[in-house]
């Protein structure tokens, strides 16, 4: 019997004092009076719904699962989690049409890049726009992101795969539905990389939706099914192919080795530090001194380095922000970490497009001020948004190592 | 004959105490016609009323060992079902056999408590793991029962509301400091009002002495002597519901053996030990109790090995010696009504003491009976069917989906006050504004407290609504109600004092569990209090 | 991750420690879990205001001599007036505006309305020279509509003790009905956030021009400038008698904007501060600490030369209690405590805690212990040290800028 444990609680809520400081940061508090706030909605909440369940609010939906809370909180609890638990244990809300079309992020991709100029054209008019704000409450203001017409996965087994075997060294790839999709360039930009320093790159055997929107449209069961496969395909790829998995969203990557056991049982323990951020994986082989990279001569640039929410859980800005620094020619400005809104698909639906608005204002105005050539960041919808509400372009870190880096030179550097 | 001159003096019956047998004996005797004046010295509940499990008997707990009270408890505890259904939660209990326990104990204890009229039922012990999932899993058998939890302070708060409906006084705060006797009986009381210092004198053909274990004193003014012996029992509350139904163990009556959930908590006890009267007024859970509770908790459910302790808090139970022997061996914990007419040679004055929480209702109906025989009324008791205030409604809860907090604060305020739940303001959005986050008090539900419900001080407030009571007992919320006490008594002075004092209060009960996360609230609220605000300071000067 | 030093909290004391070795050319990380408590500041830095058995301080610099040995100030010794300079240069550097004298305590006035001694002021907030001073004769004590955690009624009862006039009253703008809508969130930072916007600044300080046309001050609750003190310069110049910010019940909009300040010096200066991390492990041997891992980096570790333990006390996990103990959960460290439980309280709530001078055991350069041993590359700074009552003594703030300080001053590159 250990006495120690007594009043120290397994219960995460309980290590709650009600300091207050989460409800400061929490982004939706000052723009949405309907959401209860972290304080409320995370462990006042939970106790009074081990209470009774009907204590549960629905209004709990109105987080962004940003888990800035969490990164405040000077206790250790997992506020985030605990929302997001008990909207999966307790909401009785169906998922509406529209949560099932922004949701299913590989579906809709599928078909959207099958038929991409159509689909590009066709939700890009007016009218269309208008019947999707008002039927589907998908806000007209939202620029949907453009649909490829090449896939990255068809890209890549055409273009790419052949050579990969000849490379010394292995990574398996999880490339996610937006550089699949949408952005098959950074996919390129990364296999582009990666081989200069020596690393093959390949597909997982399967690879689906990491399901970071199926779980905040409460559709738990699809994303359990499908985070199972990923998880079996990276297990295959760690264990068996003893290739480390890296991804260059901090969303997919932060939903895989965190999401995926805390709020959908699936337990990762045995592969959870091989899969790692693109960023992270160079940075470690950059520091070991294992890798140097090599860039060509360019004229300065200013870069502006958004920290994403998911990323300032993680913790790992520092990897991204130190490799931006490697670059002889970027002269680089970390944002404060703030959140841009646009929480994935949250800012999509009608109902939370102002919301999503006013929390990214403080962001909006900072890059204004800062007045970068381009924003750098691991996002995909944080460069929407940001594209979207200012007017500057937005870069994956990744995307810009590929652009200064000198190919040859580093191929021979690492030899 | 009387020396008084107002006729507001005088009454049929004065009843001394305001815990739960005094305000279900007032009510009786002024549903039964009576003129009724209760006096209690602080607040409602604040003896051994408000210091215990909660605990809904089914009477199982007595079945071996006391047939009687067990039968008692089962009848009350039907009726309480009825009459009081705001302040019960229906949650069943459960008698477990653990491995170093005598599992034949329990062919013996279902018998009993089927003679007792309590529907026991054996499960199988992975129903009850299904039913119950924070049982200890090594159990070996379980039987089922009509346990429940009830809420004291709302129990007796609505038989004081319905006592007042009936025409009752009620004077809290006022202390009776002598018995008026007159050619050998007692006709009236004096009372000091703590407030003003002021005395005053009441007058009645029939004084009731339902002080618990204080009326040991008041019978001593009376010139009576009863056989009392404080019985110390400590508990443990729980920062949440561990379980969800009552966990005893099925062995004969021991020490920390019960855990109850009741509202927001729950809570281990009891520890039994025998103290003296100068302890009564200031009761202190020892770290040995602590230590002991926390043992034998974590028996019942091993979960509490890990949660988070609010505080640690004791009462004393007055066990009273029958009359033929006053050596005190052997106790009754029944029901005791004393005639000193017939017993002392003092008429005017009666006692009603034992008993339990459960059995209030039946020792107000016994004290009542004499009341209405000594005064010559003929009127038959009512309580055990009509209902209490709060419970004669069905509760308007709030339906369907909940997109905004302030239908959870509604929950919350009819779980609290039942259908007198329609009082509480919430039209604006300052009423809907949580005072207590915790406990989801509104400013709604504070402002009604102050305004109806006789509140004095923050005490009172967190025994009329919960304020305070919570995961952060009063850091964040203490404040803001002596805010709000300040303004309705228009005194920043005396409710800043009081805030000091409430604290303090808390303190007491946390200090004895204050490690883990207890203690890191507990710096933080000194940090807040005294740090930021000063009242380390406030209170030397 | 290679540093010279790394710093285990982020709170006043890591950061203060932090701006200074980075302004001395160390490269420094801060791991820090979760934000500080300096979100909890009365808006003023206690330096001593009483001595251990109760006898007030009036000149901190002539008191500390008479503190026990063990007492962090002690091991300062006869530096202690050059580093409350220094501490006070570091805020003011920082962009913190801070008034006070190491030499004389003044009184700042708490949400209650009373006063108690202090050593450095923000300047948001007024100081008195005598504990009973008033403010004005004909007060105006403001609230804002709604909110709970500022209570006029305490402070004009303490402020007519002293003799005052004070008219209550409380102010609504529609800006602020979006918030009120929520019945928690109309707390001081969100009130503070409406109040960034410079029209809605604008209309209180109209509406308030207004209200105090017949007094000679106006009080108003601490509720501006979350990022910067521009709100506060704002309102006081633009009404034209006296104003006076009253701090307010937690969480202290004045306390988080020394925290971002503080924190945005410490990255301006190259320093990297890892918010939201917890240190988990750490390579000890030979009397010296080789590096530390984290909760988010895994397996890469966080090398460095020396090592500085600024983890706060119980309430920021920085010391951990249980039934029988007290730990530092981060090295394991040696603490000072008593075993008996039973001797850890004070019944009183308000009274002098021994719980509260537990703390990490150091050495006279304020090196940590572990088994006894003192570890030649590990300083423990701030509240995670023993030795004192942070509470009853009033130097919690003291303590952490000068043993941040004089830390920062000890190591070696």
């Amino acid at each position: 019997m250990n006495m120690q444990q007594y009043n120290i609680s397994d219960n995460n809520f309980e290590q709650c004092i009600k300091c207050t400081v989460c409800t400061v940061y929490c982004p939706v508090v000052p723009v949405n009076p309907n959401y209860p706030g972290p304080k409320q909605a995370g462990p006042d909440g939970e106790r009074l719904r081990l209470k009774r369940g009907e204590f549960f609010d629905e209004a709990l939906k109105y987080c962004l699962n940003c888990k800035r809370c969490e990164v405040a909180c000077p206790s250790n609890v997992r506020i985030g989690d605990i929302i997001q638990l008990a909207r999966i244990k307790y909401s009785k809300s169906k998922p509406s049409l529209r949560d099932m079309i922004l949701a299913n992020t590989d579906i809709v991709g599928t078909m959207s890049s099958t038929f991409a100029p159509i689909v590009n054209t066709t939700v890009a008019l007016k009218p269309v726009k208008k019947v999707m704000d008002s039927v589907l409450k998908i806000d007209q203001h939202r620029t949907f992101p453009k649909y490829a017409g090449q896939t990255f996965v068809s890209w890549f087994k055409k273009e790419a795969q052949a050579k990969q075997d000849l490379f010394p060294k292995h990574i398996s790839f999880f490339h996610g539905c937006y550089i699949n999709y949408n952005y098959p360039q950074l996919g390129k930009d990364l296999v582009k990389v990666l081989n200069a320093i020596g690393y093959g790159v390949h597909l997982l055997e399967k690879e689906k939706c990491c399901g970071v929107a199926l779980i905040s449209n409460g559709l738990i069961n699809q994303a359990k099914k499908q985070a199972k496969i990923n998880i079996n395909s990276i297990r295959k790829s760690i264990n068996e192919e003893k290739r480390p998995v890296i991804a260059a969203s901090s969303t997919c990557t932060f939903t895989i080795r965190d999401e995926y056991p805390h709020l959908l049982e699936i337990e990762n323990d045995d592969v959870r530090n091989s899969i790692e951020l693109a960023t992270r994986f160079i940075y470690r082989l950059i520091e070991s001194g294992k890798v140097k990279l090599k860039f060509r001569d360019a004229a300065p640039v200013k870069v502006a380095y958004h920290t994403p929410c998911h990323m300032e859980k993680l913790g790992w800005g520092y990897y991204s922000i130190e490799l931006l620094r490697h670059i002889p020619n970027v002269e680089l400005v970390v944002l404060d970490s703030q959140c841009c809104g646009i929480g994935g698909t949250y800012g999509f639906k009608k109902e939370n497009y102002k919301t999503s608005q006013g929390i990214g204002a403080s962001l909006f105005r900072q890059i204004e001020t800062v007045d970068p050539q381009f924003v750098a960041t691991d996002c995909e919808t944080c460069k929407w948004q940001i594209e979207m509400s200012t007017p500057y372009k937005v870069k994956h870190p990744i995307s810009i190592l590929a652009e200064y880096i000198d190919v040859e030179k580093t191929i021979n550097l690492n030899k | 004959m009387k020396n008084c001159n107002s006729e507001n003096n005088e009454f049929d019956v004065i009843i001394i105490g305001g815990g739960i047998t005094g305000a279900g004996t007032a009510r009786d005797c002024a549903l039964r016609g009576m003129k009724v004046l209760l006096v209690e010295r602080f607040d409602f509940a604040a003896g051994a009323t408000g210091r215990n499990h909660g605990l809904l008997h089914s009477g199982a707990r007595y079945a071996v060992t006391d047939k009687e009270s067990a039968t008692e408890c089962i009848k009350e505890n039907m009726i309480l079902r009825k009459i009081a259904k705001h302040c019960v939660e229906e949650n069943d209990g459960l008698f477990i056999s653990l491995p170093e326990d005598d599992i034949n104990f329990q062919s013996k204890f279902v018998e009993s408590c089927q003679a007792a009229g309590i529907n026991a039922q054996i499960i199988d012990p992975a129903e009850a793991r299904r039913i119950e999932p924070s049982v200890n899993s090594t159990l070996i058998g379980a039987v089922k029962v009509p346990d429940g939890s009830v809420d004291p302070f709302r129990l007796t708060l609505a038989n004081i509301i319905d006592a007042k409906a009936n025409g009752a006084k009620v004077l809290v705060y006022h202390e009776v400091v002598e018995l008026i006797k007159e050619q050998g009986r007692i006709i009236g009381v004096t009372v000091v009002n703590h407030k003003t210092q002021e005395n005053n004198k009441y007058y009645a053909p029939l004084t009731i002495n339902a002080a618990g274990i204080w009326g040991h004193r008041i019978a001593e003014m009376a010139g009576a002597k009863i056989g009392m012996f404080p019985a110390k029992g400590s508990l443990l509350i729980f920062g949440h519901r561990v379980n969800n139904i009552v966990l005893n163990r099925c062995r004969k009556p021991a020490d920390a053996d019960i855990l109850v959930p009741g509202d927001t908590i729950c809570l281990i006890g009891t520890t039994s030990s025998h103290v003296g009267f100068d302890e009564v007024d200031n009761m202190r859970v020892t770290s040995e109790e602590v230590d002991l509770l926390l043992r034998e908790g974590q028996k019942l459910a091993p979960a509490l090995a890990t949660t988070r302790i609010l505080r640690a808090y004791a009462g004393v139970r007055p066990l009273v010696a029958a009359d033929n022997d006053p050596s005190g061996r052997n106790i009754s914990r029944g029901i005791v009504l004393l005639d000193h007419e017939t017993r002392d040679g003092i008429p005017g004055f009666a006692t009603i003491t034992g008993g339990k929480l459960m059995t209030y209702r039946l020792m107000a109906e016994w004290a009542t009976d004499l009341a209405c025989k000594k005064l010559g009324i003929d009127k038959p008791c009512v309580t055990m069917t009509e209902a209490l205030p709060g419970s004669r409604e069905e509760e308007p809860m709030p339906k369907g989906k909940t997109y905004d907090l302030s239908n959870r604060i509604k929950r919350s305020t009819v779980g609290r006050h039942g259908d007198m739940a329609s009082k509480i303001a919430s039209d604006n959005e300052f009423d809907n504004s949580l005072v207590c986050e915790c406990e989801d008090v509104s400013v709604g539900e504070v402002q009604y407290a102050l305004k109806e419900l006789d509140v004095h001080n923050m005490e009172d407030l967190r025994h009329r609504t919960r304020v305070g009571m919570g995961t952060c007992q009063g850091e964040l919320c203490a404040c803001r109600a002596a805010g709000l006490l300040s303004e309705a008594h228009n005194c920043a002075h005396q409710a800043k004092a009081d805030l000091a004092k409430f604290l303090n209060e808390r303190w007491k009960g946390m200090y004895p569990v204050a490690w883990g996360e207890a203690l890191r609230e507990s710096e933080y609220t000194q940090w807040v209090y005294s740090g930021i605000c000063g009242m380390n300071k406030m209170e030397e000067k | 991750m290679k540093f010279d030093t790394v710093i285990i909290g982020g709170g006043l004391a890591g950061l203060a420690c932090g701006i200074r070795l980075q302004n001395r050319g160390f490269k420094c990380a801060i791991v820090s879990a979760g934000q500080s408590a300096l979100h909890f500041s009365s808006g003023s830095f206690d330096l001593l205001n009483e001595l251990p058995d109760g006898t007030a301080v009036a000149n901190p610099e002539k008191a500390i001599h008479l503190l026990d040995k063990k007492h962090p100030y002690a091991k300062i010794g006869d530096k202690f007036p050059v580093y409350t300079q220094e501490a006070k240069q570091l805020l003011l550097d920082a962009g913190i505006e801070v008034q006070g004298d190491s030499k004389r305590n003044s009184y700042r006035i708490t949400p209650m309305g009373t006063t108690m001694p202090t050593w450095l002021t923000l300047t948001d907030f007024t100081t008195l020279e005598t504990p009973n001073e008033v403010i004005g004769k004909k007060i105006l004590l403001v609230n804002i509509a709604g909110f709970l955690d500022f209570n006029t009624k305490f402070v004009a009862d303490a402020f007519e003790t002293n003799g005052a006039e004070c008219k209550i009253i409380s102010v609504s703008l529609p800006e602020f009905e979006k918030l009120r809508q929520s019945p928690t969130e109309m707390r001081s930072a969100n009130i503070a956030r409406v109040l960034e916007n410079e029209n809605t600044l604008n209309a209180l300080v109209a509406k308030l021009k207004e209200a105090s046309k017949s007094f000679d001050t106006v009080a108003l609750p601490a509720v501006f400038g979350l990022s910067s003190n521009d709100p506060v310069k704002k309102i006081k110049q633009l009404l034209d008698i006296p104003v006076h910010i009253i701090p307010t019940m937690p969480p202290s909009v004045a306390g988080i904007r020394t925290q971002k300040r503080l924190r945005r010096v410490f990255e301006l200066a190259g320093g990297f501060y890892m918010l939201g991390d917890s240190v988990v492990n750490a390579e000890i041997g030979d009397g010296k600490i080789y590096n530390v891992y984290t909760v988010n980096h895994g397996d890469i570790a966080l090398y460095a030369d020396n090592f500085i333990l600024a983890s706060g006390s119980f309430f920021s996990n920085g010391l951990c209690a249980s039934m029988d103990g007290v730990t530092e959960p981060v090295f394991g460290a040696d603490v000072d405590f008593d075993p008996n439980r039973n001797t850890w309280y004070n019944a009183s709530v308000f009274g002098a805690q021994r719980y509260r001078t537990f703390g990490v055991a150091t050495d006279d350069q304020f090196r940590i212990k572990i088994n006894g041993k003192v570890q030649d590359n590990v300083y423990a700074i701030g509240s995670v040290l023993s030795g004192f009552d942070a509470l009853q003594e009033g130097c919690g703030a003291g303590v952490s800028l000068l043993t941040a300080l004089y830390v920062a001053d000890h190591l070696k590159k």
